[in-house]
């Protein structure tokens, strides 16, 4: 990416991002451990992953942002839920990681993050809300995020980095979903039986990583010049 | 088939409330006989809502779940004092069998919640929800909403488009759909975020961005929306109080908790019926006041 | 008192030499209808953004604009955004909302009104519109003129005191058309709103305007009553913009009379009987192509988009001939475009045949059928752009034809003299306007070689001489041996250019004869020319062949 163009989120808003959702999740753990006698880890689990997508909404939704950058988040969030129709005759392929991933890139990670989570509340209003709601807001969130702090390092431009992301990104999807899985047969959670439900899940973890890989190689190159162009022709995301 | 259903018409925070409580007391509650109130009261919800036929479907696909999950929990834990019998030395208790069972119950119970709240909470009841605290996001996930079909149908023209100039293959190697299917994405994103700019500056010239900008919804607040809301809150209230004085507590390890009889616990488990009976009560109140208008009719 | 004085306006975008707008003045009075037009590249919709300043593009602006005589850079935002309502060309992307409510609503929650207003407010213009019937559904739902009939309606809403609109009719199809046009001259007249019209489809909008502006290369051509304007132009013969104009005036403008301009179909035909005998001239029919040469044939095709759909094609039978131009005309929804599906292999009828120079159409494997020998131009040429420069465009399919590099240069170059697009080559496919897109999309599917190209509505938001020249490219390619089928809701577009019409109703070709016999065989589904010139020509069925009677007799 030629142009570097300011964008929103400084390095500032992201430490504070991060320190926030590192208070919030041991408070929230601590307090239902004591409160709840050490079970229900289901249930604080849910409260856990979405307060800690809190922070990030919150600070975007008190910064009013411009019409321009609502809808790329919009655009954004609408290709990763739509573009499932595109690849319906490939099971498992599904581009939400590379979209959210490459938002992150070209935007920033606040960026990253709105567009994973947003992904997730709207292909769920589609496909069905569920206790995995939160769980999917924020890996994706996440996903996000860490695509774009990575960016600002400029880091995503490379290949390798950029592969290696891909399967991160598919093993850390699956590791957040198979917690899910596993608190939801008996609101405990055991390492013994997440070894076995991530084992189970290898294949599943596979294609995302393969999926993820393809995309983000194919893709991140052609959508990050059309978004460059994008920021260019419209003065998007300037201060 | 298109129901209307008497609980559409509440306030979506009312709806809110119920599901919400609803589900985190679920979650919460593993006292056999909450867990069978809702899982009963789910089951007559979701029949209510989508007629016996579908019901059976949903309830035949969530069968293979609960067996499961019920097997599985006896299998991996061994905890309790109650050996029946045992399997490759490791001993299967009744408590974990018990267990496994509430746990059954307690997740499909989540899973027929949830199916009824996809079915009540329609999108637009869930943006005038948030739409007063989260006001940008909520406009994002309608704009989001609005995109989705928009997007689906210019896919639809692009492969047409693509396919008459032999671009497109949804047959062929993994390797050659992969291809086609990137090269179809690439196109929408442009096209998708070249038009979005347009809807910016629709938003732009009809003054998006001033400042006080309020919340408008279809959905009033009304009378009968107070009165139900504040059963409801009523009715949770008590619950609180019973859980916080022990008569929802229950446990399974290391032997399952006597079952208490008494009144005072009997009254607190009507209270947790009687909160999530409610919407089915409603729902055939308004089925018999039909019968009897198209009666005198 | 002028709502809008524009004062010495000039207005050049960033890193361009020549302004897009030329020192223009004028101003418009309160309650006044102004309809502007102009060629593609004018400055039209340059110089209506710059009464919008929230959207007015980036560059650099000379000279002034005053609103209600106050500056209009002095004006708050809050008043911009209610007062000077802006509806734009595309009725679906300017949408912002999934529910119709919601968008009615959008603007006056921008404004922050209070929720019982807005639910006055909403109600009243609902009611107004005839909005009532699907306020609660989602926008998706909405046919293309509904949609853009919201679009009004949400602006509006906020009450604005001038209504500025950017050629909102190019996008539907004839009806909607003018069922809009006619809104509009309701606002006009029963709430005394002032109106700035850009548009390229005249016929109606022209005599109901109080002021037409004519533009030319960002400067003010004419500002003067409709009348004068189509008198004036005479004087300016053979300017481009004349192909865009009602056919009264472009029959007017042909012929020396003395009286005043006609504006209208029926105006014209007074104007025809007052200064021509009515002897009956006419027009020699065509002489019929010939016949011998069947390259696509359509026997009893059925199609349904789904087992419980109902039928969309019901025995549609049709033959296409080498060399010719075959237009099916039709309203919404009466199938055309599924036939379209149809003969290009994208749906399979479940009954009857597609015979492709007599072998069935589905016989054929894929780059046998769309190489070489059939293809598409559909109607958003936008959905065959891949890449960011035109050129670009071209390699790909370059690479697939499998030419060598200096047949395909020539080829390029070849292709891209007769539709004039050479300079194009290094612009961004999205940066071209409608018309230069369809013309780097119709160069595309040329280089594939086709003996067969389908048009879909081609003149869709076309300007007068665009469509001219669109005309003239069909034509060439006729010469060259190619089979045209376009689809087509343009009346006056296919009785200039084809050698057949057929019309399509009800899934099914009712009528097909060539476009004289056609069009003077109908009374109401006519060109405006033979509408306003049946009583005193026979078969006249285009404006040139009305001039051509007038200029004889």
């Amino acid at each position: 990416m030629s142009t570097k163009l300011k964008i929103r989120t400084s390095m500032k808003n992201i430490t504070i991002s991060i320190t926030t959702v590192l208070l919030i999740i041991p408070i929230v753990i601590l307090v239902g451990v004591k409160l709840l006698n050490d079970r229900k880890y289901n249930l604080i689990s849910f409260i856990i992953a979405f307060l800690a997508c809190i922070p990030f909404l919150a600070r975007f939704e008190n910064r009013r942002p411009q019409p321009r950058e609502i809808l790329c988040i919009s655009v954004m969030s609408a290709l990763s839920v739509a573009g499932r129709l595109i690849f319906v005759m490939l099971p498992g392929f599904k581009p939400v990681t590379a979209i959210t991933a490459i938002t992150g890139i070209a935007f920033g990670p606040e960026a990253g993050f709105l567009t994973g989570a947003l992904s997730a509340i709207v292909s769920n209003i589609y496909y069905g809300q569920g206790p995995w709601t939160p769980f999917q807001m924020l890996s994706w969130g996440i996903l996000g995020f860490i695509a774009g702090v990575l960016a600002k390092f400029n880091l995503m431009e490379n290949k390798v980095v950029l592969t290696l992301y891909g399967i991160f990104s598919g093993i850390l999807f699956s590791l957040m979903m198979d917690i899910w899985f596993v608190l939801s047969i008996d609101g405990l959670f055991t390492w013994k039986r997440y070894y076995i439900a991530i084992i189970g899940a290898i294949p599943f973890t596979i294609v995302y990583c393969v999926s993820n890989v393809v995309f983000l190689l194919l893709l991140s190159k052609p959508i990050g010049e059309k978004l460059e162009r994008i920021k260019l022709k419209y003065g998007l995301m300037q201060d | 088939m298109i129901r209307i259903s008497a609980l559409e018409s509440y306030h979506p925070i009312v709806l809110f409330v119920f599901f919400a409580s609803c589900i985190l007391f679920t979650m919460f509650f593993m006292h056999p006989v909450y867990l069978a109130i809702s899982l009963i009261s789910s089951t007559l919800l979701l029949g209510k809502l989508v007629g016996l036929r579908k019901l059976f479907k949903t309830l035949l696909y969530i069968l293979p779940i609960f067996i499961l999950i019920a097997i599985s929990n006896p299998i991996f834990s061994h905890k309790g004092v109650t050996p029946l019998f045992y399997i490759n030395y490791n001993p299967i208790t009744l408590e974990s069998i018990l267990y496994g069972i509430a746990m059954a119950t307690m997740i499909v119970s989540i899973m027929l919640w949830f199916r009824c709240y996809n079915l009540v909470m329609t999108s637009d009841k869930f943006i005038c929800l948030f739409g007063n605290i989260i006001p940008t996001l909520a406009l994002i996930i309608s704009i989001t909403l609005r995109l989705i079909p928009k997007l689906k149908d210019q896919i639809k023209q692009i492969s047409n488009s693509q396919r008459t100039l032999g671009m497109y293959i949804d047959t062929g190697s993994i390797l050659e759909r992969i291809r086609s299917g990137i090269r179809i994405l690439s196109i929408l994103i442009t096209w998708a975020l070249e038009n979005g700019i347009d809807t910016a500056d629709s938003m732009k010239a009809r003054g998006y961005g001033l400042k006080g900008r309020t919340t408008f919804s279809i959905f009033k607040f009304d009378k009968r929306d107070g009165i139900i809301l504040g059963i409801i809150l009523l009715l949770v209230s008590i619950n609180i109080l019973g859980e916080v004085y022990g008569y929802s507590s229950f446990y399974y390890y290391p032997y399952v908790k006597n079952m208490d009889f008494s009144v005072m616990t009997i009254t607190f488990n009507l209270s947790y019926f009687l909160l999530l009976i409610f919407p089915t009560i409603i729902e055939i109140k308004e089925d018999l006041k039909w019968r009897s208008l198209i009666s005198k009719i | 008192m002028a709502i809008i004085d524009i004062k010495n306006l000039s207005f050049s975008y960033p890193a361009q030499e020549s302004k897009a707008i030329d020192n223009i003045s004028l101003s418009i009075e309160k309650g006044e209808f102004i309809l502007i037009c102009g060629e593609t590249g004018c400055g039209k919709s340059t110089l209506i953004r710059q009464l919008k300043p929230q959207i007015a593009p980036y560059g650099a602006r000379h000279g002034e604009i005053y609103y209600n005589n106050i500056p209009l850079k002095a004006l708050d935002d809050k008043k911009n955004a209610s007062e000077i309502g802006y509806v734009m060309q595309n009725p679906d992307n300017q949408i912002v909302t999934d529910k119709v409510w919601h968008e009615l609503a959008f603007g006056l929650e921008n404004l922050a009104i209070k929720t019982p207003v807005i639910r006055r407010r909403v109600a009243e213009m609902a009611s107004f519109f005839g909005i009532e019937g699907w306020f609660r559904k989602d926008v998706q739902d909405l046919s293309g003129g509904q949609k853009q009939l919201l679009n009004l309606a949400s602006i509006m809403v906020m009450n604005p005191k001038v209504l500025i609109l950017d050629e909102p009719t190019s996008q539907l199809d004839p009806i909607a058309a003018t069922d809009f046009i006619n809104t509009l001259y309701k606002i006009n007249k029963e709430l005394a709103l002032t109106i700035i019209l850009v548009e390229h489809r005249l016929e109606e909008v022209y005599p109901i305007a109080d002021k037409v502006l004519v533009l030319d290369k960002g400067r003010k051509l004419i500002y003067d009553t409709p009348e004068k304007v189509g008198e004036s132009l005479r004087s300016a013969k053979n300017h481009n913009i004349i192909y865009g104009f009602p056919t009264p005036i472009r029959i007017y403008n042909e012929c020396n009379t003395k009286d005043k301009c006609p504006l209208t179909i029926r105006e014209g035909s007074i104007w025809l009987s007052n200064n021509f005998k009515s002897n009956i001239n006419k027009i020699n029919s065509y002489k019929k192509p010939d016949n011998s040469n069947i390259v696509l044939e359509l026997k009893d095709v059925w199609f349904r988009y789904g087992r419980e759909l109902p039928d969309v094609l019901r025995g549609v039978s049709l033959q296409a001939y080498k060399g010719e131009i075959f237009s099916i005309l039709g309203g919404n929804g009466s199938g055309k475009t599924t036939t379209l599906n149809v003969i290009s292999g994208i749906s399979s009828p479940y009954r009857g045949k597609v015979l492709l120079h007599g072998k069935k159409i589905s016989d054929y494997k894929k780059k046998e059928l769309y190489h070489n020998n059939i293809a598409v131009l559909p109607q958003n040429p936008q959905t065959l752009f891949v890449k960011n420069k035109v050129e670009k465009e071209f390699d790909e399919i370059i690479k697939v034809m499998k030419l060598n590099n200096d047949a395909a240069n020539k080829k390029i170059n070849n292709i891209a003299e007769r539709l004039y697009i050479k300079h194009l080559f290094q612009k961004h496919p999205y940066d071209l306007s409608g018309g230069e897109q369809q013309k780097v999309a119709l160069a595309k599917i040329l280089l594939l070689n086709p003996k067969i190209i389908l048009f879909d509505e081609p003149t869709k938001g076309l300007d007068g001489y665009s469509k001219k020249v669109l005309g003239e490219i069909m034509k060439e390619l006729k010469k060259s041996h190619v089979t045209i089928i376009m689809v087509s809701h343009d009346i006056e577009f296919s009785a200039e250019y084809s050698d057949r019409c057929a019309l399509f109703f009800d899934g099914n070709i009712v009528s097909e004869d060539d476009p004289i016999s056609f069009f003077s065989g109908n009374s109401f589904y006519t060109t405006a020319a033979n509408r306003m010139s049946r009583h005193i020509f026979k078969n006249a069925i285009t404006s040139k062949d009305v001039i051509h009677l007038c200029q004889q007799s």
